[in-house]
């Protein structure tokens, strides 16, 4: 996978570089605004990194730019300013995701990864399945081993995004922005709470644990280890 | 220089008044004056061609020149005059030096009185009449009672006049005067404002009037601005104060960690305390800049209705599981359909701080209860635990940054919960008010808005 990095903080730019996973490690960096967006024009990327405040070409119209010539590349933006006016500012400008600094290497990486293989054309699958457990969609029921499993709504929200990352990590602060919608930290574990409920009812009295803890990262659904 | 109190609007435009005023009066005199003239001068005509026909008929008796002399004699100073002469103009009786040529009226310089002061009057009013023998009679009356009307009314008029300006202009004086005082009043206070210094707000004469408003516009403007520079104040005086303890206290156990001959896992366990600090200190920092600019926002900006009913039935859902896990039974009564009209986020912010901040500061199996209920047509949102409380006299404090209360001193946290949430009810118009829920701390919520019932 191809990914370019747009950021003028040299340091910053290395420790990305440094972090990232080594099935991500093909990158090429531009210094400002418009080298990124040449660069783009000559090669194809599978996921920009733009940060939001460029020399000459600002993060957020780079973005637009690149959106207004038809490109879908998912962009990953990060940015001091992580307040939820300036999130939603990026958002609108075309931006896949959004991510303040300073960051853990962690969640970077769980975001790429989320990003560089999420769907991007048509509508998202009605219908989701890991090893024996399903989710519809649709009907909103959820079923493991041929057993239906009562969910709550949040809880059914929670194992959706979980099964649409399937396989992959997603961090407590994907879960909290995409499934209960706070874009802050709480300061009690709702998160921990939220899992080990639907733990019990997807994994408990079932062969084969599905939904992992990924210590001091996250959480990952999938078959085995 | 001339005084202020000269220099106003209100004074300029008195001055004005005065000029118009005046203008006015001598309009009305002239028309007054002209009316009263012609109609004084019918008069005085009337008098000479009623006195002409009493001579003529004296005339017919044959006492011409007795009446003649007798009038003359009764009158020497009056307003009348007389002239008989012969065939060849010679004056056979009469007070008046004139040669009569054509009969009729005429109107005559005054000179040619005899035996008289010509009084006021400049004018006399002369009926010719020519006997068929020859003689002249001459009957005139000179305009002493016009002159004299005309100037009583011009009398009047100054004194009028002169009274109406004084009155004008010591009105438009003491109006500039008041509004000067409460002018200088206003631009005072903004600039007491400007300085730093705080105060209570200007108040108005009560009367409502432009000044009131104008007054209380600036109020609102400046009261702004002193959140602001509070604002500012205070943030720079947290970081000073409040961020330099946990520096020094990660700088310390860094270089503690240097002097000693640690070996690498104790130094890996060091490094990742300090990360731990500084992810601390980053949060504190996020925390403050989101105080921040929430205190900086425009109230309204960015607000849309929202449903505050589920708004609250998805905090519940939410914090239901958490607080049982912790040993906190919870329970959750909210009324159905009610909308405001704000921020989304910010509302659920607010209610996550003061949910979470009821489960950190109260012992396990202490009830918690979150509310939203319609009151007298009010929408009123009511977290309420059963902990200790906080004490009636500290609820005005602990909404302040940084504030933390000693029993809570070896909680983690930073104190600014509860300033956010101030916050957050401040820019939405809410009614943030603490009580006492005996035992516990019941935090209020009263929303702006109507309800739904």
């Amino acid at each position: 996978m191809k990914i370019l990095i747009v950021e003028d903080d040299h340091a910053m730019a290395t420790h990305i570089v440094a972090g990232l996973h080594p099935l991500h490690r093909q990158v090429d960096r531009a210094v400002d605004g418009y080298q990124g967006l040449s660069m783009m024009a000559r090669a194809h990327y599978d996921l920009l990194i733009v940060d939001r405040m460029l020399p000459k070409l600002d993060g957020l119209d780079l973005v637009r730019e690149l959106r207004a010539s038809g490109r879908e590349t998912p962009v990953l933006m990060v940015s001091a300013l992580g307040e939820v006016d300036a999130r939603v500012e990026g958002l609108e400008a075309g931006v896949d995701d959004y991510l303040a600094k300073p960051f853990a290497m962690t969640e970077l990486n769980a975001r790429v990864d989320a990003l560089a293989r999420r769907p991007r054309l048509g509508e998202p699958a009605t219908r989701r399945r890991v090893a024996d457990l399903e989710l519809d969609r649709f009907t909103r029921t959820v079923r493991r081993a041929g057993r239906t499993i009562e969910l709550q709504p949040r809880e059914f929200r929670l194992l959706d995004y979980l099964m649409a990352h399937a396989g992959r990590v997603v961090t407590r602060a994907m879960l909290l922005e995409h499934v209960w919608e706070f874009h802050f930290e709480p300061q009690t574990s709702v998160v921990e709470t939220h899992i080990s409920r639907l733990r019990a009812k997807i994994d408990r009295g079932f062969d084969g644990e599905l939904l992992h803890t990924v210590r001091g990262i996250g959480y990952s659904l999938r078959a085995g280890h | 220089m001339r005084s202020p109190v000269l220099r106003t609007a209100a004074f300029r435009m008195a001055l004005w008044q005065a000029a118009l005023f005046t203008l006015l009066g001598a309009a009305l005199l002239g028309i007054v004056w002209l009316r009263i003239n012609d109609y004084a001068q019918d008069e005085l005509r009337g008098k000479v061609a009623t006195e002409m026909a009493s001579l003529r008929q004296a005339d017919a008796d044959g006492t011409l020149v007795v009446q003649l002399r007798q009038r003359l004699a009764a009158l020497p100073a009056g307003s009348d005059y007389y002239l008989l002469t012969d065939a060849q103009q010679r004056a056979i009786a009469g007070n008046l030096r004139y040669r009569p040529v054509a009969v009729g009226w005429h109107v005559l310089p005054l000179t040619g009185a005899i035996g008289k002061d010509s009084s006021d009057a400049d004018q006399v009013h002369l009926y010719v009449a020519h006997f068929p023998d020859g003689r002249w009679l001459v009957v005139g009356r000179d305009n002493r009672s016009v002159v004299e009307l005309g100037e009583v009314l011009g009398d009047s008029f100054i004194d009028v006049g002169g009274l109406a300006i004084v009155l004008v202009l010591l009105g438009g004086g003491w109006a500039s005067w008041r509004y000067l005082r409460r002018i200088d009043a206003l631009g005072a206070r903004a600039e007491r404002a400007l300085e730093g210094a705080q105060e209570l707000p200007l108040v108005g004469s009560g009367h409502g009037d432009e000044l009131d408003r104008l007054a209380a516009r600036l109020n609102r403007l400046l009261e702004r601005m002193q959140v602001l520079m509070e604002g500012m104040r205070q943030v720079s005086n947290d970081i000073a104060h409040d961020l330099r303890t946990p520096l020094a206290r990660t700088r310390q156990r860094l270089e503690a960690s240097l002097a000693d001959g640690m070996d690498a896992t104790r130094l890996r366990q060091t490094i990742g305390e300090a990360i731990g600090d500084i992810d601390d200190l980053l949060a504190t920092f996020r925390a403050l800049l989101r105080i921040a600019s929430v205190e900086a926002r425009q109230p309204h900006s960015g607000f849309e209705m929202i449903d505050l009913s589920a708004l609250f039935e998805d905090i519940a859902e939410i914090y239901r599981p958490v607080a049982e896990d912790s040993g906190h039974p919870f329970e959750a009564h909210i009324a159905a359909g009610q909308r405001v009209h704000g921020d989304r986020a910010l509302l659920a912010q607010m209610l996550v701080n003061l949910v979470e901040n009821a489960l950190h500061h109260t012992p396990v199996r202490s009830r918690l209860r979150l509310e939203l209920q319609v009151q007298a047509g009010a929408m009123i949102g009511r977290v309420t635990d059963r902990g200790p409380g906080i004490p009636p006299e500290s609820h005005a404090q602990v909404l302040k940054r940084f504030v933390r209360l000693d029993s809570s001193r070896n909680l983690p946290g930073a104190g600014l919960g509860l300033a956010l949430v101030a916050a957050i009810s401040d820019l939405h118009g809410i009614g943030l008010v603490l009580r006492d829920a005996m035992p516990g701390l019941m935090v209020e919520l009263r929303f702006p808005g109507t309800c739904v019932s």
